[in-house]
Parts: C-alpha cells; structure tokens; sequence
C-alpha cells in the first residue's frame, strides 16, 4: 500500500488531459473515452447489422429466390442476429454504463480501468473475428444464432472461429460486467446508498450479475460444440451417447438471461429519462428495483420454454409455462410505474421523450404477444414462425435501440458540449416509429397465417404482407443514417447554441451528471460531490 | 376529447378486421381440422382479446395523460409519489388475469399431450431435405419431397413467376395419405440434423431430433389436404421441404393402402437398358436429388459440398462411386433408402456421362440391385456392412504379392477418400504418403483401420483378412512410402479374432 501512495504522489497535482493523436484512442483508461470507444464502435456494427438485414429483407421482397443463394441466405440470419446482440446492443451499454455510471454515482472512473481498455479491445476482436468468417471457405456460420447442433456441426471452416470469438466476447462481457459491479459497489460517493442510485445504475449492476453468471454457461456450451466436431466426444451426438437437446437446455439458459440483459439496463434509461420531461418523481423507485430484481432472478428458472416443442414432459411443459408467465407481473409493475410517472406530469416531448413514450408503448406490445407465447399450447402453433420473430423485434427494436436512441439524445449535449437539431432529431423519430411498426407489426400476421422463420422463399399467399415487411424495413434502414448524421452533426457544434449544465430544465434533482459543467471535463468527481439529487427515488 | 374517440373508433375497426380475418388466411392462425386445433384456436383468441382489452386500457391511459397533462397546455405537475394501495392492485389484478388464463391452458395442454390409445402409428423422420413416412402397422413405406414445378421456380434467378405454379413450395411429390376421424400417432425422428413438422391445420408442431423420438397425436374431422413446412433451421433448403397431408374417408384410405401395396410389391423392371437412355433419365433424378448441395452445373461449393466434374469419385471406379451413394458418407445421405434400382443406376450413369465428366461406361439396375439389400426403396436399414467373404488367412505372401494385391483393395476401399496417389485432401482427409500413421507403428497402423476413427469407418468387418494384410502392405510400401515391413494374413486373422465385433 505504501509504494501504491508513493506512486501516486509523483503524478499529484498535475491534472493531464487526454494523450494526444491516436494512442489516445488505443491506450486510454479513461472511462469517458472507453465509453466513446464502445458507443461508436457499436453504431458502427448496428449499420453492419443493419445492412446484413437489408439483405435479408431485399430477398423477401417477393416470392422466389432473387438475390442471393439460400445457404447465404442463412449466413445472413445468423450473423445478422449475432452482430447486433454482441456488436451493437450489448456494448452500447456498456458504453453508456461507462460514461454515465462514474458521473451518476460521483465516482471519479471506474474501480479497475486497464482492464475497462482491455475489454473494449476483446470486444473489437471478437467481432472482427466473426465477421472474418464472411470470407471464409464454406462461408460463416448458418445455423442460427441460436448454433444448434448437429446442424451447426456442418459449418465449414468457420466453426473454431466463431466458437473462439463468442470466448473472446464472453471474456470482455464477463470482465466488463466486473468491472462495472466492482464500481458501483466500491465507488459510490458519501450519502449514495443503494436505495439513492439512479435506476440505470441499479439496473447496470443486476444485469452485471447476469453477465457474470451466463457468460461462462454459453462459454462452455460452444467448447462442447468444438470438441464434438475436432475431438471425437459426443455430447451432443445421440450415436455416441450425447443428446441435441442438451445443447439447447445451455444454450437458453445463457439465452434467457441474455434477452433480459439488453433489456434491464433499457428499462434504467427510460426510468432516468421519463421523471425529468414530466417534470415529475418516478412513480414507484423501491418496485422498480425489486421489479428488476426479481425479473432478473425469474430469468434463471425459465429458460425452456424456447424449447416448448423438442418434446419436453409434460411436467416440463406445465412448469416452464407457469414460471413464464409470472415475468408479466413484473414487467406490468413496470409499465404500470411509468404511466403513472407521467400522469398529471407537465410534459414536454423532445426527442428523447418520444423515443422514450415509443419505448413504453412498443415494448408492452413485445411483452404481450411474449404472454400469448408462454402459453405452451399456442407455442405449438406460434413456435418458430414470424410471430417469434415479429414479437423478438419488438423487444429489441424499438425498445433496446429506441432506448439508446433516447440516451444518444439525452447525453450528447451534455458529452459534446452542443445541442443536437431537435428539428432532424424529431424527423428522425416519427420515420422510425412510423416505419417500424410497418417492417414488423405485418410479421404477426405471416406467422400466424403459418410463415416460418429462417427461410428465403415462401409461398404466394405470404407476398404482400413480405412486400409491405420490407418497405418499412427499407424505410426504417435509411432513416437510422438521419441518426448518423445528427450524431456526426452534434459533436462538430450542432446547432451553436450554448448548453447549460443542466441541458434539459430541472435535471439536475434528477442525475448527479447534470450538476457537472457542459462539456463534460475530462476529468470529473475527483473529490466526491456532497449533494446527492434524490427526486428520482 | 374528439382524439380520443377517434382512436377508439381505430381500435375498434382493428377487432373487428381481426375477428373476420381468419377466413382470408392471412391475418390469423387458422382454425384448423381437429378437436385440437380448434381448442388452441379458441385459446388463442381468448388470450388475444384480453391482451388487446388491457393494451387499450394502458395505452388509453398514457394517451389521455399525454394529451392532457402536457406542459404546453399549461399543466402544472404534481409531485405524488409511491402509493401501496395502487402497487397492489396492479399487482394482484394482473395474477388474477394470469391464473384465468392458465386454467384453460393447462386443459389445452394435457389434451395435447395424450397419444393413449391411438388407432394407427406412422413414423416421420426428417431428412436434410425431405419427409420420409413410414406406416408402421401397414408396411408402407415412401420419401416425401418438393414437387419438380416448385422446385424449378426456387432456383435462384429461375425468371419463373412463383404465382405460376399452384401451391408454390406447399406442395410436395407423394403427401402423407391419412384416414379421418381416427386417432393417428406419429413418431419424430431425424436421419442428420434437427427438423420440426408442422401443419398448422391440425393444431401442432413438434421437432424430429436425431437419435431421440418424440410423440405427437392427430385425428383430422373433415377430409382434404393440409399443407404445412418444415419450422426448424436444418441447413440451406430448409424452406424447401413442405409437408402435405391428404385426410381421406376410411374407404377411400383403405383403397390407397391397397393400390400403394400394390404398386410397391410389383417392383421396377431392372431389365438393361441403352447408355444414353440412363444418361438422359438420369438428368431429371440428379436435378431433384443431387443439385441442390453438388449445384445443377455439378460444379460443388468449395468447403462445402465436393464438385461432382472432374470428381474421382465419379471418375474412380464405378462399383465405389455406387457404394458411396447407396451407403452415404458425413452429410450425405445414403441414397441406397431413397432411391430404387433403376433410379440409382441412371443417375450414377449420368454423373459419369455429363456435367462434364465422359467417362464412358455404365452401370445396369441389375447391378445395383446385387449391391442393395433386399426390397430397394424400402429397406429398414441401408446401411448394414457388406460382410467380409471367408477366405483361406494362412496363405503366406512375399511382400511384392501384397503390395499388388492391395493395390486393388485400396483403390476400392481409400481411394476415394485418402485420393489414388495418397495425398488426400487438404483439410478434410489425411495424406497417405508420408504420413505418421503409414510410417509408424505397424499395430497401431492396424488398429485404426479395423477401428475406424472420426470419418473413417472401421475396417474390421468389411475387409477379409488377406485384403487386409494386403492393403496395410500396400500403403505403407507404395504411394510414396518405403517402410518396408509387411504383415501375413494369418496374424490379421488373429487379431480379427480378438477385435471385438461392432
């Protein structure tokens, strides 16, 4: 300890901003560049994601294969899903649980910062490694996103790959998710206790317990795959004794989990943002914890019933509905919180508002049809048809990306200094709600007329509701590149207009961030804050 | 207040397109044919309106505060917060709803569940990429898969309108022929990978995995024909194995058991038949059986799927090329279940004949038929070793005659894989020549080839002792090695013995 206070007391006094040129980008420990780091790198790989999904939709236009061969086809579905679930979603919140954690909890950066560099670099390298399995011989994985086996056990050269960078994707969500646990608990400043923490941190840390549990379950579960395939066991091959469908029983429970962890810290931010523009307390604090808790702990015990037709007993088939169904009420406590934190509020509805309100009204939508579906009897007509894929989308789309949409507007000016164009910011949300309902609200209908997912072709009777699928898929597609530009727009002076430190009227009883000068200093909370804004709660 | 009775008037007019939209098939599930389907249909509906009802009572809410409690209209806000009185109703009415819902559910599910007592039992095992169907009580036996017209129009760049075609890609060559108001159990399995069998009409869905059956039942009320797909991920044409069920009176089911028999127990004519006419027959079975994976061009994908021009296979020997499609090898299937005689013999030709290959000969049915086992087309099992014939093991040979002798055994039984010259193939089969395996240990060298390992089949059960000798000679004094040493026939013999038998 005494030559770790000796260290220190050489660099004392010298406040040091960012290194200069581009080893400041590769070498930093600061958790705001990491953030930065993290939060480009996943709008980078949304578009990658994105543009896999207009290929996708580009082929379903019309009946017949046009485009592209199926097997493609297949590649496209399953690195589609697996670049925006670890490309996009989960390191965007990680990259706001950077930034924002540190300044909401009055923590000067975060509990262990090489290692925060080290998982933003593992991060990049695992997906560049994935996506180098686009260009390898047999093509990338095809199997879904999902990697069953035995079908995945076909990959051609690309299965150590893409086994290899879901480890290097586990070890930089696992040690992100330390790393942001680690934070919240040792670095919080006097007088913020647990029951004072904004609910993007109370969410952070749960989903970081999630992470921390999961991570290692799917970890294992691909080795497994990869020494099925080069070392001659037979976990998964009924022929040498193994059982397909204990691959699955792994894989979901890491999926389930995994859903909830792109959608609790989505949960945090739209209790953050939805209090200050109604000008109101959040509702209900201490039951949107619990809520979150106890919505994490139900995601453990659940995992089955994406599993309600590989001929489960019926025992099975009765628990996993049961348990399913409970997730309702939770989420309804939440949904039920925000209504009533906007009644008899004084609202006003910048962008970040109404991507919030899109997200309240667009994910209850999601969590009904998931109701619809935890009903093992209908799951055996919805299962793996579009409503699956039309009722995953709506949890996702404009809930998780819409929710870091609202982030993006809410934090800029705050990050940059500058005030977004609040005219293009509402241009480009009323395109993105408007259009995607249209790209994915038609997909109920498909999959309840009987269209299944995963295929490239269908038959004519599913055409138009395709047709109109994928206008608002394009729609939606080139409406995101608005958001490019208002981003790219704000960082170089947006719209001149000097932002206050409080940005938004009245935020500071609400964030310990807006009590800290617009831009944000490189460095900020060296000495912790005294006054800890507790309207939130 | 006029907003909100517009949206009213929205929400309304949507329920009411909902409810007499399941006619027109497109905007919901459909009711179906059975007890079942109609059960889950009118299970679905209920859990569909309660969740439209409390989605209008949430989203009404936050539309009427949004309107109203807006700060341009000079709403001031009020600061209530946290009320124990709320939080549990909106705790508890929720349960309440939840646990009316299970009840049915639960009812549903059971119901489902129970395949006592069943009528009749047919067997479905998913194929990368078709349906095969066996009557286990009547001895019918078939492959189900896409009909040539949408298969034509699937290709992609085809320029063929699927509208053209009735029943794009729900149509298959020979549906599953069951009878009405019986109670049938089908049994799940899989040859190669995961599939799942869904017709939405009878009310279910359930996957066929490989090694594992799974149990489902049906009894459809009114004949007709019931189309459905496969809803499983199985690899590239997974969207091309449709499934379609003919439900027919009793009399009429019996009439089509009688004629199937019929049909199945007169057998194909085997006699000779000219080279071109196989060649030109052959076309049609390749395009629908093999173009899929080895391309319509017979050109492969790299990595993927082996090139059938220029093939060694195919321009090997041709007793090994037909071993290796009647009997399968990794991800292709054995085509001696699928295919009869005839069939075989015409597409074999043609590989060798087209697609860029001139090898010149043929192959007749009758040939095939001594390679497959008895009842072509209907074998439980295609994939029974062919048992080594008994030879005199204490001969004794020099080296020279084992190395000419297993020349002709390697040929046969590695070529194919390891290549003519030994090198293999990079990446997916080891090199002879210089090889760790050939060089080294003579016993363990023996041991792997009666034991097989990864890809490679055992060897022990298929080679007589004399074949065996000679080919372990032959690699490893041939193909560019030079150990030396050689084995006599009589200790493979004995270590046959000792090998323990499948």
């Amino acid at each position: 300890m005494a030559a770790v206070a000796e260290h220190d007391h050489d660099h004392e006094h010298h406040d040091h901003g960012p290194a200069k040129g581009i080893l400041r980008w590769i070498v930093t420990t600061n958790h705001k560049d990491i953030g930065t780091l993290y939060l480009v790198f996943a709008l980078a790989m949304f578009f990658v994601g994105g543009s896999m999904a207009m290929i996708i939709r580009a082929e379903l236009f019309e009946p017949g294969m046009q485009f592209v061969e199926p097997q493609f086809f297949n590649s496209m579905t399953t690195m589609h899903a697996l670049v925006m679930v670890f490309g996009a979603v989960m390191p965007a919140f990680v990259g706001l649980a950077n930034w924002m954690i540190p300044m909401m909890i009055g923590a000067p950066d975060m509990a262990l910062p090489r290692m925060n560099n080290m998982s933003f670099w593992l991060l990049v390298a695992g997906v560049l490694m994935l996506a180098s399995t686009l260009f390898m011989e047999g093509g990338a994985p095809a199997g879904g996103w999902t990697l069953y086996p035995p079908l995945v056990l076909q990959t051609g050269a690309a299965l150590p790959f893409a086994v290899f960078s879901v480890h290097l994707l586990g070890i930089s969500s696992i040690m992100g998710a330390i790393n942001i646990v680690s934070t919240i608990f040792n670095m919080r400043a006097p007088g913020m206790t647990l029951m004072k923490m904004p609910l993007f941190v109370w969410t952070w840390l749960i989903t970081g317990f999630l992470l921390i549990a999961i991570m290692p379950v799917f970890a294992g579960g691909v080795t497994m795959l990869l020494t099925d395939k080069f070392f001659n066991t037979s976990f998964f091959d009924a022929a040498g004794g193994g059982d397909p469908v204990l691959y699955q029983h792994i894989f979901w429970f890491f999926g389930h989990p995994e859903v909830y962890v792109m959608i609790l810290p989505t949960f945090g931010v739209a209790s953050t943002i939805i209090p200050v523009f109604a000008r109101k307390p959040l509702f209900g604090y201490s039951s949107m914890v619990y809520a979150t808790a106890s919505i994490a702990f139900l995601s453990f015990i659940v995992w089955a019933h994406h599993m309600f037709t590989v001929g489960l007993p019926i025992a099975g088939e009765l628990y996993f509905m049961y348990s399913t169904m409970l997730i309702a009420i939770p989420t309804g406590v939440k949904v039920f919180n925000w209504t009533a934190t906007m009644w008899k509020g004084s609202m006003t509805f910048e962008t970040p508002m109404l991507f919030s309100i899109a997200f309240v009204v667009l994910f209850t939508m999601g969590g009904l049809t998931g109701l619809m579906m935890s009903l093992a009897p209908l799951d055996f007509q919805y299962h793996d048809t579009y409503f699956i894929v039309a009722h995953f989308h709506y949890t996702l789309v404009p809930a998780s990306v819409f929710i870091l949409m609202a982030a993006g507007y809410y934090w800029l000016p705050k990050w940059t200094g500058h005030m977004y164009n609040e005219k293009i910011g509402q241009l480009h949300f009323w395109l993105s709600a408007i259009s995607v309902n249209i790209l994915f609200f038609p997909q109920h209908f498909l999959g309840l007329a009987g269209m299944p997912r995963r295929i490239p072709d269908y038959a004519v009777q599913f055409a138009d509701w395709n047709m109109i699928s994928s206008i608002g898929g394009f729609i939606f597609g080139a409406s995101q590149l608005l958001f490019l530009y208002i981003v790219i727009d704000t960082i170089r002076g947006g719209t001149g207009e000097k932002v206050t430190d409080e940005v938004w009227e009245d935020a500071a009883k609400h964030g310990l961030e807006w009590t800290l000068p617009s831009p944000v200093p490189y460095h900020t909370f060296a000495t912790p804050p005294t006054l800890i804004p507790t309207e939130h709660i | 207040m006029k907003k909100t009775k517009r949206l009213f008037a929205c929400l309304t007019l949507m329920a009411f397109s909902l409810s007499t939209a399941h006619a027109d098939y497109t905007l919901n599930l459909m009711k179906g044919s059975t007890k079942i389907s109609n059960d889950v249909y009118d299970l679905h509906m209920l859990i569909l309106w309660i969740c439209v009802f409390i989605g209008a009572a949430v989203f009404g809410v936050m539309f009427y505060s949004m309107y109203h409690h807006r700060k341009s209209r000079g709403h001031k806000a009020e600061q209530f917060h946290e009320n124990t009185t709320v939080e549990i109703i909106w705790t508890v009415i929720p349960t309440l709803i939840l646990i009316a819902m299970a009840i049915p559910a639960t009812k549903t599910m059971l119901e489902l569940d129970d395949v006592k007592d069943a009528q009749m039992s047919i067997k479905v095992t998913g194929w990368q990429w078709k349906w095969e169907y066996d009557y286990l009580d009547k001895g019918i036996h078939f492959f189900s898969s896409l009909d040539d017209a949408s298969n034509q129009v699937r290709q992609v760049g085809s320029g063929i309108d699927p509208r053209s075609v009735p029943n794009y890609l729900l149509n298959v060559d020979k549906p599953l022929v069951v009878p009405v108001k019986t109670k049938i159990r089908f049994l799940f399995t899989a040859a190669d990978v995961i599939h799942s069998w869904w017709v939405p009409e009878l009310g279910w869905k359930k996957d066929a995995i490989p090694g594992f059956i799974n149990e489902a039942w049906t009894s459809v009320d009114k004949p007709g024909t019931y189309r459905g797909q496969c809803t499983e991920l199985c690899g590239k044409d997974h969207a091309f194995m449709p499934i379609v069920v003919v439900a027919k009176e009793q009399a009429d089911y019996d009439a089509w058991v009688q004629k199937t028999k019929d049909e199945m127990a007169q057998g194909s004519d085997l006699s000779d038949q000219k080279q071109d006419d196989l060649v030109a027959k052959g076309a049609a079975i390749y395009v629908k059986n093999c173009a899929s994976c080895h391309l319509p061009g017979g050109e492969g994908v790299p990595g993927a799927f082996p090139a059938i021009t220029k093939s060694s296979v195919v321009t090997g020997d041709i007793n090994v090329q037909a071993n290796l499609i009647l009997n399968g090898k990794g991800m292709m299937p054995a085509f001696g279940k699928m295919l009869n005689a005839v069939e075989l013999a015409q597409v074999i030709t043609y590989t060798r004949n087209a697609l860029g290959n001139a090898v010149g000969d043929e192959i007749q049915p009758k040939a095939i038929k001594v390679l497959l086992p008895e009842g072509s087309g209907t074998i439980a099992s295609a994939k029974e070793p062919v048992k080594a014939e008994t030879v005199d093991a204490s001969v004794k040979l020099s080296l020279d005659e084992l190395v000419a002798k297993g020349e002709a055994v390697y040929t046969t039984n590695c070529a194919g894989c390891h290549q003519e010259d030994g090198a293999g193939l990079a990446g997916t089969f080891p090199a002879i020549t210089a090889s760790a395996v050939a060089k080294g240990d003579m016993t363990k060298q023996i041991d792997l080839v009666m034991k097989g390992k990864g890809m490679m089949p055992g060897f022990a059960t298929t080679l007589n002792a004399v074949d065996f000798a000679a080919v372990v000679t032959y690699t490893r004094n041939a193909l560019g090695n030079k150990v030396g040493d050689f084995i006599q026939p009589a200790e493979i013999q004995s270590l046959l013995a000792k090998a323990p038998k499948d």
